[in-house]
């Protein structure tokens, strides 16, 4: 797994490459709490790139959104789609979490 | 047609062939099979006199070819050869390829061997391609060339050399119908594979050979269903299946995910199929992790092109304990991934170990 960060007007931009599984979703919590430590509480998570995730990956998802609510933040998914996207609607994660298409709609979404 | 006498092969002081006797009756569709580096594919290129066998004789409708006398040329065309690499002349069209031998070896004239080369590419499927050259076609394309030229010279027989080693898992059908189809039409063949379900569903006979010899041979069902001798036992097991022991919560996923996916690739499954199959295994050695500090977990996948049944099965040492029941689980999201992905899951408390066994699904759009 890949993961790189860019800061937009309001939110951070998150974008995962690879596989989010039992190997990588403990880097992905490490890295989402510390940017969380700092101080970012608005974020969206680019999964265009994503080929292939685990619960292990949702449960690294619902910890972020814990931590987010915690802090008042807010998280929204874009590009979750194919093998990812069957994954999260076996455990009905498409309802809880704010889905958009794009990075753009996703932005949009959390203005 | 083909009576193979005590035949040996060494290379310098490496024994490959020990002592190979056997026959090969006209009509009859011959699989090779074993391990690697047991001699199956110099066994074939001996037949082929690609390579002088060091000892033994080689009958051919009674003829024995290893006579000083005997026209090696005539012979190679009495029984041809296909390669894992296709060996097709790459400057050359595929026509080109189809009717060189035939004009050069056998005298045919240049309109005779063009309609005959179009009629056999036409039985494998690729007429249209009669223009292009080797290089803008596929491998499995290729292969299928391949054959064609290599019926275009009337062989006796035809011998196979792992014709499908060098394809992708999308192109080895395509290949292995087209000798399906030569052997329904009663072609004779020798065909060193190691793809098991077309050995046991295109084969009269099976030869088993390990260590330089024809360790077992017999009907496909008498070696794939029930092979007398341990090591063809071994193989058949292992070839059929894959089994991994996993004793340590601190296990190798990716190691695994690897072994698993070139087990899907030789039982050439779907992507869709593997990608399933690696998060299954994946959310089982989840569940499974608290109990590897004391607990052994056998996993072993099975599949059958026949009926299509892909099976995982877990066998675990312990206390008796379904790990699936929920109140074992921290929450029910690998669980519900597992079900989403599985037709049914079974648990049974069998000889003292704890079994689960999952029938995968196989047809997820």
């Amino acid at each position: 797994m890949d993961l790189h960060t860019r800061v937009e007007s309001h939110a951070t931009v998150v974008t995962i490459s690879g596989r989010l599984d039992a190997v990588t979703a403990p880097e992905y919590e490490k890295r989402i709490r510390e940017m969380i430590d700092s101080g970012a509480v608005s974020f969206v998570v680019d999964f265009d790139q994503v080929d292939y995730i685990s619960s292990a990956g949702l449960r690294a998802l619902l910890l972020m959104t814990k931590l987010l609510n915690a802090k008042g933040g807010r998280v929204c998914l874009a590009n979750v789609k194919g093998n990812v996207r069957s994954v999260f609607e076996m455990c009905g994660f498409c309802a809880v979490f704010r889905m958009e298409n794009s990075v753009a709609e996703a932005l949009a979404a959390l203005a | 047609m083909i009576r193979i006498e005590h035949l040996s092969k060494k290379f310098g002081d490496l024994t490959v062939l020990k002592d190979i006797t056997t026959d090969i009756k006209t009509g009859e569709v011959v699989s090779i099979i074993g391990p690697s580096g047991t001699g199956k594919s110099t066994l074939l290129r001996c037949l082929n006199l690609l390579e002088m066998p060091s000892g033994g004789s080689i009958y051919i409708n009674g003829v024995d070819i290893l006579d000083k006398n005997t026209d090696v040329a005539k012979i190679r065309q009495k029984m041809n050869m296909v390669f894992q690499s296709f060996n097709l002349f790459s400057h050359l069209s595929v026509m080109e390829n189809l009717t060189l031998g035939p004009i050069k070896l056998k005298g045919m004239s240049k309109p005779a061997a063009q309609a005959k080369a179009l009629e056999l590419l036409r039985l494998v499927g690729l007429a249209e391609k009669a223009g292009n050259y080797p290089d803008e076609l596929s491998g499995g394309q290729q292969q299928r060339v391949a054959i064609a030229r290599c019926l275009a010279m009337e062989p006796e027989i035809i011998l196979f050399d792992e014709p499908t080693s060098a394809l992708d898992p999308t192109m080895i059908r395509e290949v292995l119908a087209v000798i399906h189809r030569l052997a329904r039409e009663g072609m004779t063949m020798a065909i060193v594979t190691h793809e098991m379900d077309f050995a046991r569903n295109v084969s009269n006979r099976v030869l088993y050979m390990d260590e330089g010899l024809i360790y077992e041979e017999g009907t496909p069902e008498q070696i794939f269903e029930h092979p007398q001798k341990a090591r063809t036992q071994a193989f058949i097991n292992r070839i059929l299946s894959y089994t991994r022991r996993i004793s340590s919560p601190d296990y190798d996923l990716y190691a695994m995910n690897a072994e698993i996916e070139a087990f899907c690739e030789k039982q050439i499954l779907p992507k869709q199929t593997r990608n399933d199959l690696l998060l299954v295994v994946e959310e089982l050695l989840q569940i499974y992790k608290p109990y590897l500090r004391t607990a052994v977990l056998d996993m072993t996948i099975t599949y059958s092109e026949k009926t299509e049944r892909l099976e995982l099965v877990c066998e675990s040492t312990g206390e008796p304990a379904n790990p699936l029941e929920s109140e074992r689980l921290t929450d029910d999201l690998g669980l519900m991934i597992i079900r989403n992905l599985t037709e049914s899951i079974d648990y049974r408390w069998i000889d003292g170990k704890n079994r689960l066994q999952f029938l995968i699904k196989t047809n997820r759009p």
